[in-house]
């Protein structure tokens, strides 16, 4: 089985084996029970909102979205490529008969097969935690119309984390061939670009991921209760992403071409 | 039939526009597979490689200069990992930089040490064969880890490995889809004296069968076991290229210095001063021997026999760093 993954898809099966053999993995799998820390909180008092509410505005819009899906899948997109030119490694890669698209693909995919686990499973274990919070949950205001299924949740927030990674993922690629630091300049985009300004400025929204992954959300949430200003459509949504991840692996590509390897 | 031999060794370290034929280190006759056209490389102000020409031909040719004169950036230029900022270099007919397909035929043994620790040296060099496209990687595998002979280490996770078995893997990966052309970076650094033994013999081998191998060293002497032909640079520029023996002659016309570490320094320079090879003998601040010499070959001979009549134990028998560069400065004042 090992073989068949070298011989298929040799540079991701090494991107792969470079994750688990380092810090990184075990730092995004750390970050991943995060959520699950606050649906314990949570757990313990549930009068702080309902656990749909929680679900959606703690957890997933306010913890996940804007912090730290994008902090889990930079810390491991910067190291994919930027490790290895780091290193001197990149050679072994670039000095065979083999496209710098291919490379610059295959090393996508090795993020993303260890990143789109580490995010979902996070996740996933959230929601298990909230829904046994929610079988003692005593609604708080007695409103009637208290909406208390989660089961709708559960999958508009795995597709949106999803898109987001991959969008993520696919930026921070190309972004380490350009940059030496390009996880600091990632933390530094997450925070102040994504959190800060977008939050003030309606014009910057439109050139954030998190944008895009809230209105897949809130589009396949479906629900009233939850919007977002300014939201794109879903299928608008999903050709951003899918175009901002083509042309970042497409560039990444044509850097390679391009960079000088001391 | 005679090969014609000649030794370049140009004016006041510039080069004339040569024809392909005549480029300097090119045995007449043969068509080099190596062509170093006016290649310069700058790095702003920093001139790293100043217009060097040479050519290089199939067997084993020696690059040869003190640490630091440009030989690890001409190698990368050759190998396509550096763009030239002027001039061009040539690999089997065309650049290797942009064209994938010629590292079918090439190879590089790259001067850093690192590697993937996380994986084994044989998980190293079937991915390179993988990559390569080979249709039986893992025969290409065992093949290339035969030739290092690095079989009983060959399944330890390389992060465990020496310096010299680390060597020897990248040995194994460079050759593992038996390419044409080899080019290697200092691939006998960190090698003990049965490692370097073996390198050695493989390295001739490589170029006794046919293909062109480049094989770059700070260490004269090292160099004069495997190459036939030499390429001298310094201080980027070329000094002096062709055949080996010529150009050893005028380097041994120079002065040699040697540094030498050993458990019994006293007792070894009271062995060395009696011996007419050694014209003088100091400690430096370590406590390591230097040794002044003008007839280098014989006190390289000098240094084991003594070691071995007295029971002395040799550490480190190195040309000083210093000397070298003045024996190579002298290269390119002639």
């Amino acid at each position: 089985m090992t073989n068949l993954f070298w011989r298929t898809f040799p540079v991701t099966t090494l991107t792969v084996r470079q994750f688990l053999g380092g810090k990184a993995v075990r730092v995004v799998v750390a970050m991943s029970a995060i959520p699950c820390l606050f649906a314990l909180i949570y757990l313990i008092n549930t009068t702080v909102a309902t656990p749909r509410d929680y679900l959606v505005e703690v957890v997933f819009r306010g913890l996940m979205a804007p912090t730290l899906l994008p902090i889990m899948v930079l810390i491991l997109a910067t190291g994919a490529l930027g490790n290895e030119v780091e290193d001197r490694t990149l050679p072994y890669l670039t000095m065979k008969p083999m496209g710098r698209l291919r490379i610059a693909f295959e090393k996508l995919l090795g993020v993303l097969v260890v990143a789109v686990p580490a995010v979902l499973a996070g996740l996933l274990a959230t929601y298990g935690i909230v829904r046994v919070a929610a079988s003692d949950y005593q609604p708080v205001f007695r409103r009637a119309a208290e909406n208390l299924d989660l089961t709708s949740v559960l999958g508009p927030m795995l597709v949106a984390a999803t898109a987001g990674v991959v969008a993520t993922a696919s930026v921070f690629l190309f972004v380490s061939l350009v940059i030496p630091r390009a996880l600091l300049v990632g933390i530094v985009y997450v925070f102040v670009w994504e959190s800060l300004l977008g939050r003030f400025l309606t014009g910057i929204r439109i050139v954030s991921i998190r944008h895009y992954v809230e209105s897949i959300f809130v589009d396949r949430l479906d629900d009233p209760a939850y919007t977002l200003d300014n939201a794109t459509g879903l299928r608008a949504a999903l050709i951003v992403v899918v175009v901002v991840s083509v042309v970042s692996v497409v560039l990444a590509a044509w850097r390679l071409r391009r960079m000088n390897l001391e | 039939m005679s090969r014609q031999r000649r030794v370049f060794i140009p004016d006041n370290g510039h080069v004339a526009p040569l024809e392909r034929a005549n480029l300097p280190g090119v045995i007449a006759g043969r068509e080099p597979t190596i062509v170093v056209d006016h290649v310069s490389k700058w790095y702003g102000d920093v001139v790293a490689v100043s217009d060097v020409s040479f050519g290089v031909g199939p067997g084993v040719t020696g690059l040869l200069g003190p640490n630091g004169a440009g030989k690890s950036t001409i190698l990368k230029m050759m190998a396509g990992l550096l763009a030239a900022s002027s001039g061009e270099i040539t690999i089997l007919g065309g650049p290797a930089r942009g064209r994938p397909g010629v590292y079918k035929q090439l190879g590089l043994v790259p001067e850093q040490e690192s590697v993937y620790p996380y994986l084994s040296g044989r998980e190293f060099v079937r991915m390179n064969a993988i990559l390569q496209k080979l249709p039986d990687p893992a025969g290409a595998t065992e093949r290339a880890i035969g030739l290092v002979e690095m079989g009983d280490a060959a399944n330890r996770k390389m992060g465990g490995y020496s310096k010299g078995m680390r060597q020897r893997i990248k040995v194994a990966a460079c050759l593992v889809h038996d390419p044409q052309v080899v080019l290697m970076d200092e691939p006998l650094n960190g090698t003990d004296p049965v490692q370097r033994a073996g390198l050695i013999a493989l390295i001739r081998a490589l170029g006794r069968s046919g293909k062109t191998v480049l094989v770059s060293s700070h260490v004269l002497v090292e160099v004069e076991r495997f190459a036939e032909n030499i390429v001298v640079i310094v201080n980027g520029k070329l000094a002096a290229a062709g055949d080996f023996r010529a150009i050893r002659d005028k380097i041994d016309a120079h002065d040699h210095a040697v540094r030498i570490r050993t458990d019994q320094p006293r007792r070894l320079a009271a062995a060395l001063i009696a011996d007419p090879a050694t014209r003088a003998l100091r400690f430096d601040h370590e406590g390591r021997i230097v040794a002044e010499t003008d007839d280098v070959r014989a006190f390289y001979r000098a240094v084991p026999a003594a070691a071995k009549r007295y029971g002395i134990r040799l550490f480190e028998v190195q040309p000083d760093d210093e000397s070298l560069t003045s024996v190579f400065a002298y290269l390119v004042e002639r």
